[in-house]
């Protein structure tokens, strides 16, 4: 027992790592690998007339995707997802900036104070958004209190609360890449542009932004693919209106009860995972 | 330097934007007024409400054990797995492992849900809470193995192991000696954020509850479902205490490794 204990710790034989790997490794297929492979098959099956699966194969279930009653989800999640992207960008590198150059000793409180948000369950924050943006909502009482409107507006439940809290929810994933990018570049190379005179905005333009480019688009990735099936944020500050690809997946399988259709959607937003992923590795080896 | 000042300014109200919607929660579950969200003065009702709800008593009695379920299948697995990855002598498809056990920090939670959704009602096998605490390990996985494996590595590099078995010790006596204690804090550091990930999952319980399992998020969605009412503030608060709690703990456990051990960063 314990010669056999100590030579699958000792590990100079492969097998003595498949072995040590193999239940996690297999915990992974059977609750991950093959239900996506089973996503797949279903995909290519068709509905039956009472939510019941016909294994006749076809991909039917992929062309009515791109139906006009289905192609603006699919459109509105590329917007809100690629809107997504870009105002996290905006708001999230001068913080990235400020974090890795000037922070100091704050620094570390900062980055911490930035993961608070980010652990805590987004149920909960975007709970808390329906209460700042709802008709009778503080955001509502404090316009009308100061003359900007004269009756309550519906902020709650458009488009702006959608995008409003994905960016709530994704600034983090995008700041951190960002801030990793940062972090790395010598400060030695901007003191290089200063000393060759150069001033603060051309150092930066020249300098700094050129290198910070891994983690701008490292962050990118991990906002725009995730938010391409984010389900939460529609589900609870969107509505019905303005649902997103997330929460027309989720109602083929629990409402519509049409299982293959909503596997052909998920399969359209792993592809887009797969391809993402795949960008970025042939990006990254170039670099 | 007006500059700097500006752009501290600016970090001060994004950061006031990502905690507003935690302070008005706050603020509001002490608030005695039912739907308005005028103030009315100061009231602890709310909590105490909770505390008689026994529907949102078992809620929270589910959401723990599923979360210690969950925490300690992906501390064992997480474990063997991250030590094989770490230690033993590289071999071929290393990388390959690695990427299939972060696959759940990259797959959508929704192709999650459904995928093991569709997957389980397939094959006949019932929703019940096993499944559901399987799929939580799953997603549980990556945590436990990053935290483990970070330690392990730099562990690796100290040769600790190496000279407890110049002394005659075996390597399953060096593992339970020397390698399970120091590799302790970030194994349960692991198990925290694990917990915390369990604990905290709305959609892939969303899918997988069934009717018969009611987590803690669940019930809470449930509840917004029939409108804002301030028991869901004084419900929110206290979710948001126990994350903050553990999320202390596990910075506690962080800071207070041992530093003369060789084995630190």
């Amino acid at each position: 027992m314990d010669r056999a204990l100590s030579w699958l710790l000792g590990g100079r034989r492969p097998l003595a790592s498949h072995l040590l790997l193999a239940p996690a490794a297999a915990w992974m297929i059977v609750f991950l690998v093959l239900p996506a492979a089973g996503l797949l098959l279903l995909s290519l099956a068709k509905n039956g007339p009472y939510g019941e699966i016909l294994w006749t194969l076809s991909l039917n279930n992929y062309r009515r995707a791109f139906d006009p009653k289905y192609l603006p989800v699919l459109l509105r999640t590329l917007g809100f997802a690629g809107g997504t992207t870009l105002l996290t960008l905006l708001l999230g590198y001068p913080l990235a900036y400020f974090l890795s150059f000037r922070a100091g000793r704050w620094r570390n409180a900062m980055l911490i104070g930035l993961m608070v948000p980010f652990w805590t369950s987004a149920l909960v924050a975007f709970y808390s958004w329906m209460i700042i943006l709802g008709k009778e909502g503080l955001l509502n009482a404090a316009l009308l209190r100061f003359g900007f409107i004269s009756a309550p507006i519906s902020i709650l439940y458009t488009s702006f609360s959608v995008l409003l809290g994905l960016v709530y929810f994704y600034l983090p994933f995008m700041v951190l890449p960002l801030y990793g990018s940062l972090e790395k570049i010598p400060r030695q190379y901007v003191e290089a542009a200063y000393d060759l005179g150069a001033d603060r905005w051309t150092a930066f333009r020249k300098v700094t932004l050129p290198l910070s480019l891994p983690g701008v688009i490292a962050g990118s990735l991990l906002t725009f693919v995730p938010c391409l099936g984010d389900f939460l944020t529609a589900e609870i500050l969107g509505g019905p209106r303005y649902y997103l690809l997330g929460n027309l997946i989720s109602n083929q399988f629990l409402m519509a009860q049409d299982w293959p259709f909503g596997a052909a959607l998920t399969c359209l937003l792993l592809t887009c995972l797969v391809g993402g992923l795949w960008l970025y590795r042939r990006w990254d080896d170039q670099a | 330097m007006r500059h700097g000042r500006l752009l501290s300014l600016y970090c001060m109200a994004l950061y006031a934007f990502l905690y507003l919607p935690l302070g008005v929660m706050a603020v509001f579950s002490f608030n005695d007024a039912h739907r308005n969200v005028v103030w009315r003065g100061f009231t602890f009702k709310w909590y105490q409400l909770l505390f008689h709800d026994a529907e949102l008593l078992g809620a929270l009695l589910t959401s723990l054990e599923l979360a210690a379920a969950a925490a300690a299948i992906a501390a064992v697995l997480g474990l063997l797995a991250s030590y094989a990855l770490t230690r033993h002598r590289p071999f071929k498809s290393r990388e390959g492992y690695g990427a299939l056990l972060d696959a759940p920090l990259m797959m959508p939670e929704v192709a999650l849900g459904v995928g093991l959704l569709s997957f389980l009602v397939r094959a006949g096998y019932e929703l019940d809470f096993g499944a559901l605490a399987c799929a939580h390990a799953l997603i549980c996985l990556p945590y436990t193995v990053g935290a483990a494996r970070a330690r392990l590595k730099s562990m690796g590099e100290s040769h600790l192991e190496e000279a407890a078995m110049d002394l005659g010790a075996t390597e399953l006596t060096a593992f339970l000696k020397v390698t399970l204690p120091l590799a302790m804090p970030a194994i349960v550091s692991g198990c925290l954020l694990a917990f915390t990930v369990s604990f905290e999952d709305f959609v892939t319980s969303f899918f997988l509850a069934g009717i018969g399992i009611v987590t803690m998020p669940i019930k809470v969605y449930s509840m917004m479902k029939f409108g804002v009412t301030p028991e869901i503030n004084a419900l929110s608060v206290l979710l948001l205490v126990a994350t903050f709690g553990l999320l202390a703990l596990n910075a506690a456990l962080a800071s207070s490794r041992p530093r003369r051990d060789g084995c630190g960063p």
